[in-house]
């Protein structure tokens, strides 16, 4: 019996990301170290779809819609495109939040990208919070292209929360 | 029953039907078994089946070429449907022997019940509902719920479902859900952050050591993710973040292929409660999309799979 691959249990890696992932943090110390903020302000990562949500948080910003300026968007190919490992990471890193948003379901330029990550977000999201991760910290959306108002209104609506449950010192030394 | 398996394997091996006997045999430590993989007719006289047959063998399939014969309690036929599913094996090249089992019997907590290590134990035998150990002449008398694993408290399906061969009678599943689930249901009533405290001090014992990943058959990546460098994900040196981070993303990956066999919990060197994450996760994929895995070897694996409806008060 050689081992076959199989389609779906074979992770691509890409390097690009987490480069991405990284060099956000770095400039989020930089922007810690270097200006006095009189309050705390939680930083959201975001991981848009090409088609619909960067889109929608496009729309949001052509239509000069207000939204909080927390989040950090990473454009990613389709939702399907998001694993479990980059929520981790980037709250291992010091994110406060990550919010990953895709086509609504039926929607995805890919046909069926957004139904796989809706399973596995499901169960990233249920899983960190049986460990004790504040469910305000993992988040998903669906926004489509023409939501601007709706994409304004989530990125508000998760920040507030973020706000509710302070800064992220789960993985902090100190604990 | 022993009897009949060592014939039956023999034949296996006689006949051609196999390359390979998986099964288990004497181990050299007192009460333990040890897998036992042989292409030898001969070899198949050593094979035993007792309440201390913990492996699951079905870890050895993957990297075994030809046809082979398995020793399979429920448990392990769970995960060799499972593997089925993800298109790791192929039916045809698998004769299951299977053994209807009864529980296995946690030497742990033997020792526990009867304050002795286990070199010190003449005996140890499983009678009906009972567990009889017997201490210098003397007989004790344990129940089941006190003696057997926790997963195996559990049990759904001690019987293979899918088989070539029955030794002895088909058996029903075990229900001490509340027995078996009381560590996760403790763990359940106290607070977020107690529950990350809680987590954060048993991860801080993790060595690295991967025996939970090396005795799980859901965990047959040629190359798993914490080894990965470019770019890497956790750090080699064992910190309880990178620990906890190993075992949560372990977990996702398994997700849809863990058969709650136990046996990540049996084999940690320093006693990390690994179970109480394996049998949550268990559970919430149950929950959320009615997937029980290594029930039917015809479903598509959990990830490569939805329905049109389905978890959608977690999405705004």
């Amino acid at each position: 019996m050689p081992p076959q691959g199989n389609q779906f249990g074979v992770f691509t890696l890409d390097a690009t990301l987490t480069a991405m992932i990284q060099l956000l943090t770095v400039g989020l110390l930089l922007e810690v170290c270097m200006t006095q903020q009189p309050e705390w302000e939680p930083k959201l990562l975001g991981f848009l779809c090409r088609w619909c949500s960067y889109a929608g948080a496009d729309l949001a910003g052509t239509s000069r819609k207000k939204y909080p300026a927390n989040i950090r968007i990473i454009k990613v190919p389709c939702s399907g495109r998001v694993d479990s490992l980059f929520i981790i990471k980037a709250l291992r890193l010091g994110f406060d939040g990550v919010l990953v948003s895709g086509c609504h379901p039926g929607d995805c330029h890919y046909l069926t990208g957004n139904y796989r990550a809706r399973r596995r977000i499901a169960i990233t999201k249920k899983f960190l919070e049986y460990l004790g991760v504040e469910p305000q910290r993992v988040q998903a959306s669906w926004v489509s292209a023409s939501e601007g108002g709706k994409f304004a209104e989530v990125v508000a609506e998760v920040t507030e929360g973020l706000k509710e449950v302070g800064p992220n010192r789960m993985f902090s030394k100190e604990s | 029953m022993e009897q009949k398996l060592r014939q039956e394997a023999k034949a296996l091996l006689e006949q051609n039907k196999v390359d390979w006997i998986i099964g288990f045999e004497p181990g050299s430590l007192k009460f333990a078994a040890t897998p036992l993989i042989t292409k030898d007719k001969n070899d198949t006289e050593r094979l035993i089946i007792n309440p201390f047959i913990f492996n699951n063998l079905a870890d050895f399939l993957t990297s075994l070429e030809g046809r082979v014969g398995i020793v399979a309690k429920g448990c392990d036929s769970r995960s060799i449907i499972s593997l089925i599913q993800d298109n790791k094996l192929a039916r045809e090249d698998l004769v299951i022997i299977a053994v209807p089992c009864p529980g296995l019997i946690d030497l742990a907590k033997i020792e526990q019940l009867v304050g002795k290590d286990r070199d010190e134990l003449d005996d140890i035998t499983r009678e009906g509902d009972k567990v009889i150990v017997k201490i210098e002449g003397k007989k004790k008398e344990f129940s089941t719920i006190q003696t057997l694993f926790d997963h195996c408290l559990a049990c759904e399906l001690p019987t293979p479902q899918e088989y070539d061969i029955l030794l002895g009678e088909v058996r029903p599943p075990a229900l001490e859900l509340e027995v078996s689930g009381r560590n996760i249901n403790k763990l359940k009533e106290t607070s977020p952050a107690e529950r990350w405290k809680f987590w954060e001090s048993e991860l801080s014992r993790c060595i690295r050591c991967y025996a939970c990943r090396n005795v799980c058959p859901a965990c047959f990546c040629q190359r798993c993710f914490v080894e990965e460098t470019e770019p890497q994900w956790v750090m080699p040196m064992p910190r309880w973040q990178d620990n906890l981070i190993f075992q949560i993303v372990r977990n996702i990956h398994v997700a849809g292929r863990c058969t709650d066999c136990g046996e990540c919990e049996r084999a940690c060197p320093v006693n990390i409660p690994l179970r109480s994450l394996t049998r949550e996760m268990y559970n919430m994929v149950d929950e959320l999309f009615q997937f029980k895995s290594g029930m039917d070897k015809e479903a598509l694996p959990l990830m490569a799979h939805y329905e049109q409806e389905e978890a959608e008060d977690l999405f705004r």
